[in-house]
């Protein structure tokens, strides 16, 4: 026999109700399930022991598919009175199983006043009025007033903000009445104006509570949590439930057994809750940037997955908002992601828990962005401001600024590669010029021939053009003075070219007379000669018959004229190596003479 | 005496030697595929005596190793030594092809053909360009105000007045390269995104943005902030972002 063992799993339980009525007296249970001996009472200070203990023991042993199972219990119950309202707690019992002392648990007990009805032995009904049901159309026996039977509406405060979380709880009462059963028939009210967050009711369990100076039991019909939606007074309509009451026929006793067994018939009820106003304050004014539009507690625990990656791997930075409030409206922040980081949609995750104290819980929200360029990027800080409705006052929670380092990515597609399949998701380039499929090889002969050279100094580059400038010029000035000062000889030369051309023609007569044939036609040739070079400015060097007739005709000077100065010319130099007669040089002086004058009177 | 002679010109040729045998070295590095190697030795025969050819091969290296702006750094220091270098052109506009800002030309087009005219010749070219010009524009205009016969004043008075506006096109265009030189007004982008803001400091507004292998225009530098331009934006962006060319 495992003994110890047998010593572990003694359970030695102490029972009573949890709510009890001063001077009824009530059941106090005390058991155990192995068998047990020297059972030691607690001391019981503000409780009156009416009888008791007595024991009892049960056994019972079941074979399910040839096991044996087999239970024992062995009861100590006490009958005990309550002397005064309040609550109260019965220590803890002792017993000895196997000669091992076991104890017990205490008990809680609240003990609350006797109805007030019951002293006073009247209705009272006076007492109550505003809560309870107002409405008893229904075919009732005088027991079931609205004293009796009602449905409070509970709100857990009437004055809230906006987004607060508040509990409206409608709660069935009753008293001297027996409800058999709530029917489905149920009309809640809308609560508009209202968001409504569902939880478990859980099963419905009564309890007796003190409420006007008198003792009910109570039942828990229907609780849900709201979140005002705007500011201002939101009234909630009444509610509509329906019991079922078992109520004693009051027909006329037939027989003695009617009145033993009892004659019962099931009367329908229906039971109004109250409608109710709750006052409702806008939000103080001054809500900062970031406002979540969260009204709570909450806090904020962000994390980042990696500060070190390579381009084109993923970064993921999760928040998690922890606390109770309207968790449900929170809105996701948002993250201000640096150029060159392609984000996703944050994925949510609510992780909520619903209760009669309002939602609490965590919600994740992990974002997800993909670098696409190597770089020191940093992820500014992200903001979470919530009214914090503890004290009152705006409440901002931020993360710490990430700076993230890129690195080149493994993966990403070199630049010389033949596919670039990833890299054309995030060019956006309309007119990628088709060049080629790779670049042209190194060059591996031409070294040295493009070397960089030093720098061109310009400090003297001005004189490359200022000298030629000058050099010009001064040619220019000296070419020009030169010209100037022919023109100016030439000039002279054509003004005295007639009183020379005279003076040697003088010379040429006075030859003429002395007969000398050779002076004469060298005077002559000389004044015709130096006259036409004087008249057209043709320096001696060019002075040619060509060059004379070709002037000549440039200024407009007659055929017959330019031929009759080729004439005398041809004549002068001829008659000079082969002088003729004497008649000859006559007619020449005469010709020579006379086409002077004639291109005296042409004004060459 | 001899001896002397051939140990001279062997010292004098020792370095280029040197750079000849490190220049092959690189190159089979670079035909073997150690990339990372073949830009190692480059870089060190730059930092010896920079080269046009080498910043060319240092380029395509940085390119097979997906080092798009650094490459395309290179082959515009290559373009600068040797202007008229097509394998560097067509390289340049291979990785300018790869990369993610696409500026349209915002100039109008007969600047952007000067630009590429410009861009041809060596500043040094232009400068003896614009000299000699010059010179004929002098020697016409003397035999314009000096010559007797009228054809040739004519003619010499048409090659003046051409030769004289060549000339000073081609000086304009030595004097804007010796400006973009000397400033090196010209940078690449290295840092993969960057956001120009409004002023020069952390907290300016975001204006635009620029990406990895852009060549912007250098306007101004103030600390670590440099005012630079791309197509029509202007904006501040820090000097650590970029490497002037």
């Amino acid at each position: 026999m495992a003994l110890m063992g047998f010593a572990d799993d003694v359970v030695f339980k102490a029972q009573a109700p949890g709510q009890v009525i001063v001077g009824r007296p009530f059941q106090l249970t005390y058991t155990v399930n192995q068998r047990s001996r020297d059972f030691r009472a607690p001391e019981f200070t503000d409780f009156d022991v009416l009888s008791g203990p007595y024991t009892s023991t049960s056994s019972s042993t079941s074979f399910v598919n040839g096991r044996r199972t087999s239970s024992f219990e062995q009861t100590y119950t006490f009958m005990v009175m309550a002397l005064n309202a309040g609550t109260f707690t019965i220590g803890p019992a002792t017993v000895k199983v196997d000669g091992n002392q076991v104890q017990s648990n205490g008990v809680r007990i609240q003990v609350l006043p006797e109805d007030q009805q019951a002293q006073q032995g009247a209705s009272g009904s006076s007492s109550q009025t505003s809560q309870s049901s107002q409405t008893s159309q229904s075919s009732a026996s005088g027991q079931t007033s609205s004293e009796n039977l009602f449905v409070r509406t509970i709100a857990s405060k009437t004055k809230v903000h906006e987004q607060e979380a508040l509990m409206i709880t409608y709660k069935l009462y009753f008293a001297n009445v027996d409800v058999a059963q709530l029917t489905n028939n149920t009309k809640l009210p809308e609560f508009t104006g209202f968001l409504k967050q569902e939880f478990d009711q859980g099963e419905i369990q009564t309890e007796l509570e003190h409420y006007n100076g008198r003792n009910y039991r109570t039942a828990t019909l229907y609780r849900t949590i709201l979140y005002p939606q705007h500011s201002g007074d939101i009234k909630i309509d009444p509610a509509r439930f329906e019991a079922v009451l078992r109520v004693q026929t009051q027909q006329r006793v037939r027989s003695i057994f009617d009145d033993f067994f009892g004659t019962y018939t099931n009367v329908t009820k229906t039971l109004t809750a109250p409608g109710v106003t709750i006052h409702v304050s806008a939000l103080p004014s001054g809500k900062p940037a970031g406002f979540s539009g969260g009204v709570g507690k909450f806090t904020l625990t962000p994390s980042i997955s990696q500060t070190e990656l390579q381009a084109n791997d993923a970064v993921t930075i999760r928040l998690d908002i922890n606390g109770a409030g309207n968790m449900k409206l929170l809105k996701t922040p948002a993250i201000d992601w640096p150029e060159g980081f392609e984000p996703y949609d944050p994925k949510v995750t609510n992780n909520f828990n619903a209760s009669a104290s309002g939602v609490s819980g965590t919600k994740s929200i992990e974002y997800l962005a993909i670098p696409r360029s190597a770089g020191e990027y940093t992820i500014p800080a992200v903001k979470f401001s919530y009214f914090d409705i503890d004290e009152k006052a705006y409440k901002t929670l931020s993360t710490p600024e990430y700076t993230i380092h890129v690195k080149r990515g493994a993966n990403e597609p070199s630049a010389a590669g033949g596919q670039q399949s990833a890299v054309v998701s995030y060019t956006q380039k309309e007119d990628i010029k088709q060049l080629g499929t790779d670049i042209r090889y190194i060059d591996t002969k031409d070294l040295g021939k493009s070397r960089q050279q030093s720098a061109v100094s310009y400090q003297f580059i001005w004189l490359w053009y200022v000298v030629p400038f000058v050099l010009a010029l001064v040619i220019l000035i000296i070419l020009r003075k030169q010209i100037k000062e022919n023109a100016d000889m030439n000039r002279v030369r054509y003004k005295r070219a007639n009183k020379v051309a005279q003076k040697r023609l003088k010379a040429a007569a006075a030859a003429l007379k002395a007969n000398d044939a050779n002076t004469f036609y060298a005077a002559i040739e000389t004044a015709a000669w130096s006259y036409l070079s004087d008249r057209l400015s043709i320096p001696t060097a060019d002075l040619n018959k060509e060059n004379i007739a070709s002037l000549l005709r440039q200024k407009g000077v007659s055929d017959t004229l330019i031929s009759d100065v080729m004439n005398v010319l041809s004549t002068a130099e001829f008659a000079r190596y082969a002088p003729s007669t004497d008649h000859a040089m006559d007619d020449l002086f005469a010709a020579t003479t006379n086409l002077i004058n004639n291109l005296e009177d042409q004004k060459i | 005496m001899r001896r002397f002679i051939v140990w001279l010109l062997a010292v004098s040729y020792w370095p280029l030697a040197f750079a000849q045998s490190a220049f092959e070295e690189a190159n089979s590095a670079y035909a073997d595929g150690r990339y990372a190697d073949a830009a190692t030795m480059y870089q060190a025969l730059i930092d010896e005596t920079p080269d046009a050819v080498v910043y060319y091969n240092l380029g395509n290296a940085q390119f097979k190793q997906g080092e798009l702006a650094q490459a395309i750094l290179n082959y515009e220091r290559a373009l600068r030594l040797r202007p008229n270098y097509p394998d560097a052109k067509y390289n340049l506009a291979f990785a300018q092809s790869r990369i993610t800002d696409n500026i349209p030309e915002q100039d109008f087009f007969l600047s952007v053909w000067a630009r590429a005219i410009r861009n041809n010749l060596h500043e040094r070219t232009w400068l003896i360009l614009s000299i000699s010009l010059f010179l004929l524009a002098l020697v016409g205009i003397l035999l314009f105000l000096l010559g007797r016969e009228p054809w040739l004043r004519k003619t010499a008075f048409h090659i003046a007045w051409v030769a004289l506006i060549f000339s000073l096109t081609a000086g304009l265009n030595a004097g804007s390269l010796h400006k973009r030189d000397t400033l090196r007004s010209e940078a690449i982008i290295t840092q993969g995104v960057v956001n120009a803001k409004s002023s020069p400091d952390r907290s300016g507004t975001d204006l635009f943005t620029v990406h990895e292998g852009t060549k912007v225009t250098i306007r101004e530098t103030l600390g670590e902030w440099c005012n630079i331009r791309v197509g029509n934006n202007e904006g501040w962006i820090k000097q650590q972002n970029m490497e002037r060319i």
